[in-house]
């Protein structure tokens, strides 16, 4: 059970115990001292950047291509720094409707991917580990970002290659753009699409960031230091806290 | 009390999302579901479909039995010898479906098999002295083999008329070796394979001097010779290894069927003979035919080799180079026990060893019986020298009754034998026409007959000439068909009748009619022993089996000219070749590398060039390398042969020949 779930299954508790914890704390003044709440929290945030790497290495969608002579079907899929299945045969047959090779979408993207995902995870790491009251909202807003981020991209190219179709293409069909979710039609082919593994990792890391913040909001709201810490929460701070002047 | 808000929101967003795509199926896919399901219940539907069609209760079980309904699979593959067609049939069980037609001996032109690719390499190789050779008389395929049972990776065939075996690979179906016999006329006892396929055995059937030199039919007894060749596979590398065959000389009797020893007689081998006569005919002299004149003795021999030790002593060096081929000649193999006969009664014909090794089945065509050589009496008789004569050649002969352990009476003209799983043995009977069950292991049991149409010649079973047999079918492979099939006028088809062998007593459960030939031995293998490849590598040569140094590659195509030599590198996928058009002089030799860079199952493109004797078949990633003279000045178009896509009939283009200055 990760530090998340103990915490949601304790439910108003959490509250009970920072509010009963206080006291000890202020009593212990000048010793640094470990606080306990930061545990729920940086496990949130841990899981979240945890979730989030995982994601890189997994596939993110999945577009199934079905025609008469493809019993099997054909498969697309896209990973956030590549894709596979079977890319040639799609890249073929598109040919015939002037589409372009699927290799020329989002090469940027793909390409930065990596160094996307790592700076996601340094926002999300700094932001739990130093953001006070006021920037506790935006703890979550990188995770968040990442996954809608990434739908937007892939609907911007799903777009662009439904519209920028050869016009001397041998078989000219009007624009349009592939569907994204679930069920579409394109000439023969029924095609099906749906997020995979990487996506729901990504979403699942957006719960988890979402869940960091509301922790950090339940610390803040029975802090000592409420409304005194600004920016930075001495609390929530993997350093050593100082003694409040 | 925000932060509550925001989380509560984003969990009932997550729960959405969640709940959209759960409830997003795949339709395609639900649909194949339905599909699926059909209605049952039809037993009424059945009856009136049997009246209708004058169906009996047997036709049904018959139909049930073989039936493979669309996208169900076969249950074992057949590899038929494809007879005067010169390649191999594939037919699938039960429902004896014809799969394919392997070019083997002869042009195959759907499979561009000899028509300006790489294959002429191979039909080349197989030409024997000057002339080129493009057909054949195709006889006995045999799957190689693991310690006596198929391993579905290879199948070598031979070529009765002009002397030749082939080795066919399995990973593509297709034939990568015609090996040519320097030193016999002709071949019938091949192509059999060892145990673990050390060797493949060819054995000459009629007579001639070894090498085919000249010599008068009067020296026939003197000059003329049999010869068994070992064919030494490789594989590793999947072919025959000529350089490290070897050969036996024989005498000049009529060598006929052949077969390799196993398990208790693995190292040995059995070649039956007729016209130990010697018969030459001279018809027009008045003299009496072969068939009279080598029908006179009450018994002909059965040759008993050891191969094992043959192959030390030509390993020792104990042989004669003829033809380039290392030969042990009789004056050594006698004397060293490692040639010896038996006699077999009358026109003997069908040699088969037993699953365990202990017997060989010899019918006759002239006899009544078949014979059980028992292998252990032989092997003493051998070790002790216990001889009751030699052969005009030296060749000594084990007495018949000391030999045998037994005869059962089976009917008029029995031939070939093949085995069920428990003792149980099947006999092509021609003249009767009919299959004989018998037991080679109790032989009182009664022989139970099973009438077939007509005139049965070989007969195969399941894995039935394996150390295992599986005893589910045999399959009669009958001469003549008259009134089975819709009349095709004077040249009948064969009938293949499949056979079901699991209940006690034989059932006929359908008939195949072969139009393309007269088919002699097939076998029959386990579907699931054959993998073969479903695309190639890209850039295969399909005759290595390698990548080939001069495929085409996409982006990359190119004409080179060089003198009067033009090598065009040039692409096919759907639906256009790269460069599609090629112009040249008039003489040029010209070279094209065409490479498929289709990857996808089934998509398969042709090329030709139209006038020019030029068709290759383009497997997915296959590359063909295609050479000839352009001495036909004039405009030729070339094309996408097989239909691949809706713009197939656009996959066109010109070659182009101008004529010399005159």
């Amino acid at each position: 059970m990760t530090d998340a779930a103990k915490t949601r299954r304790a439910g108003g508790h959490v509250h009970l115990a920072i509010v009963e914890a206080e006291p000890a704390a202020v009593a212990s003044a000048g010793k640094p001292a470990w606080d306990w709440a930061r545990g729920p929290v940086l496990g949130a945030g841990a899981a979240s950047v945890g979730l989030f790497v995982a994601s890189f290495f997994a596939p993110w969608w999945k577009f199934s291509l079905y025609a008469p002579q493809y019993p099997k079907g054909l498969t697309l899929v896209i990973s956030l720094t590549g894709m596979g299945g079977d890319v040639q045969e799609i890249d073929l047959l598109n040919h015939y409707i002037g589409m372009k090779h699927l290799a020329g979408a989002a090469p940027v993207e793909r390409h930065l991917a990596g160094y996307g995902v790592a700076l996601i995870a340094v926002l999300t790491v700094v932001l739990l580990a130093v953001a006070g009251k006021k920037l506790n909202k935006l703890v979550a807003l990188p995770a968040i970002g990442f996954p809608v981020g990434f739908l937007a991209d892939s609907f911007y190219w799903l777009y662009t290659f439904g519209h920028q179709l050869d016009p001397k293409a041998p078989l000219r069909i009007g624009a349009f753009t592939p569907e994204m979710f679930g069920n579409g039609q394109i000439g023969q082919f029924e095609t099906f699409a749906s997020p995979s593994a990487g996506f729901w990792l990504a979403i699942a890391g957006v719960g988890f960031a979402l869940l960091a913040t509301f922790l950090r909001s339940r610390v803040c709201a029975h802090c000592a230091h409420a409304g005194t810490c600004a920016a930075v929460c001495p609390r929530l701070m993997v350093l050593p806290e100082r003694k409040p002047s | 009390m925000r932060a509550r808000t925001i989380l509560g929101s984003s969990l009932l967003a997550a729960g959405l999302a969640a709940t959209i795509f759960a409830g997003c199926e795949n339709k395609h896919e639900a649909k194949q579901d339905t599909q699926a399901t059909g209605s049952l219940g039809a037993s009424a539907s059945i009856v009136e479909l049997m009246k209708a069609r004058g169906l009996s209760e047997a036709d049904v079980e018959g139909a049930l039995k073989t039936y493979v309904p669309s996208g169900k699979m076969d249950e074992y593959y057949i590899f038929a010898s494809g007879g005067q067609s010169g390649n191999v049939d594939v037919i699938g069980v039960p429902s004896m479906r014809l799969l394919k037609v392997i070019g083997v001996f002869t042009p195959e032109s759907w499979q561009g098999w000899g028509f300006g690719g790489d294959s002429d390499k191979v039909l080349e190789g197989g030409n024997q002295g000057t002339h080129k050779i493009r057909w054949a008389d195709m006889h006995h395929p045999n799957l190689s083999e693991t310690k006596g049972d198929y391993d579905g990776k290879f199948l070598f065939v031979n070529d009765k008329a002009n002397a030749r075996v082939a080795v066919v690979d399995l990973a593509d179906f297709s034939t990568k070796q015609i090996v040519p016999n320097p030193l016999a006329a002709s071949d019938h006892g091949g192509a059999f394979v060892t145990p673990d396929t050390d060797y493949v055995i060819e054995t000459s059937q009629y007579p001639a001097p070894l090498g085919r030199d000249y010599a008068p039919l009067s020296q026939y007894k003197e000059k003329y010779r049999g010869v068994a060749i070992f064919w030494k596979f490789d594989r590793s590398k999947g072919r025959i290894d000529p350089a490290k065959s070897w050969a036996m000389e024989l005498p000049p009797y009529t060598q006929d069927l052949a077969d390799a020893g196993k398990v208790d007689s693995d190292g040995w081998a059995f070649i039956n003979s007729f016209n130990t006569e010697m018969a030459i005919g001279g018809t027009l002299d008045g003299k009496p035919p072969i068939e009279s004149g080598a029908s006179q003795n009450d018994m002909d021999f059965l040759h008993v080799i050891n191969w094992k030790k043959a192959e030390e002593l030509v390993n020792a060096g104990k042989t004669k180079t003829i033809a380039g081929m290392r030969v042990l000649m009789m004056d050594v193999s006698g004397p060293e026990g490692v040639l010896s006969l038996v006699g077999e009664p009358k026109s003997p014909h069908g040699c088969d060893v037993t699953p365990d090794g202990k017997s060989v089945i010899v019918g006759g065509k002239l006899d009544t019986h078949t014979t059980i050589y028992d292998f252990a009496k032989m092997k003493t008789l051998i070790g002790e020298k216990k001889f009751e004569g030699k052969d005009p050649y030296g060749i000594p002969i084990m007495a018949f009754k000391e030999a045998i352990s037994g005869q059962v009476e089976i009917g008029l003209g029995p031939l070939h034998t093949v085995f069920g799983d428990h003792g149980d043995a099947y006999t092509s009977v021609f003249i009767e026409s009919v299959v004989a069950k018998w037991s080679y292991k109790d032989f009182k049991k009664p022989v139970e007959k099973l009438k077939v149409q007509y005139n049965i010649g070989h007969i195969l079973a399941a894995e039935g000439d394996t150390v295992s047999p599986d005893g589910k079918y045999v399959v009669a492979m009958n001469k003549m068909s008259m009134d089975r099939f819709l009349p095709v006028g004077p040249l009948y088809p064969q009938n293949f009748q499949l056979i079901d062998i699991t209940g006690d007593k034989m059932r006929k459960l359908s008939d195949m009619p072969l139009g393309n030939a007269e088919p002699h031995y097939s076998q029959m293998i386990k579907a699931d022993k054959i993998k073969p490849v479903k695309v190639y590598k890209p850039g295969t040569n399909a005759i290595t089996m390698e990548q080939d140094p001069l495929r085409a590659e996409g982006g990359k195509e190119r004409i080179v000219r060089n003198g009067t030599k033009v090598e065009v590198f040039m692409t096919a996928i759907r639906s256009h070749f790269t460069p599609d058009q090629i112009e040249v002089d008039e003489g040029d030799d010209v070279t094209i590398h065409v490479t498929s860079l289709e990857s996808a199952e089934d998509q398969t493109h042709g090329f030709t060039i139209d006038m020019y004797n030029i068709n290759v078949s383009l497997e997915a990633g296959k590359n063909e390398n295609i050479s000839f003279k352009a001495d036909m000045p004039g405009t030729y178009p070339m094309y996408c042969t097989e239909f691949c896509s809706a713009l197939h009939l656009e996959m066109a283009g010109y070659f182009l020949v101008k004529p010399k200055r005159k």
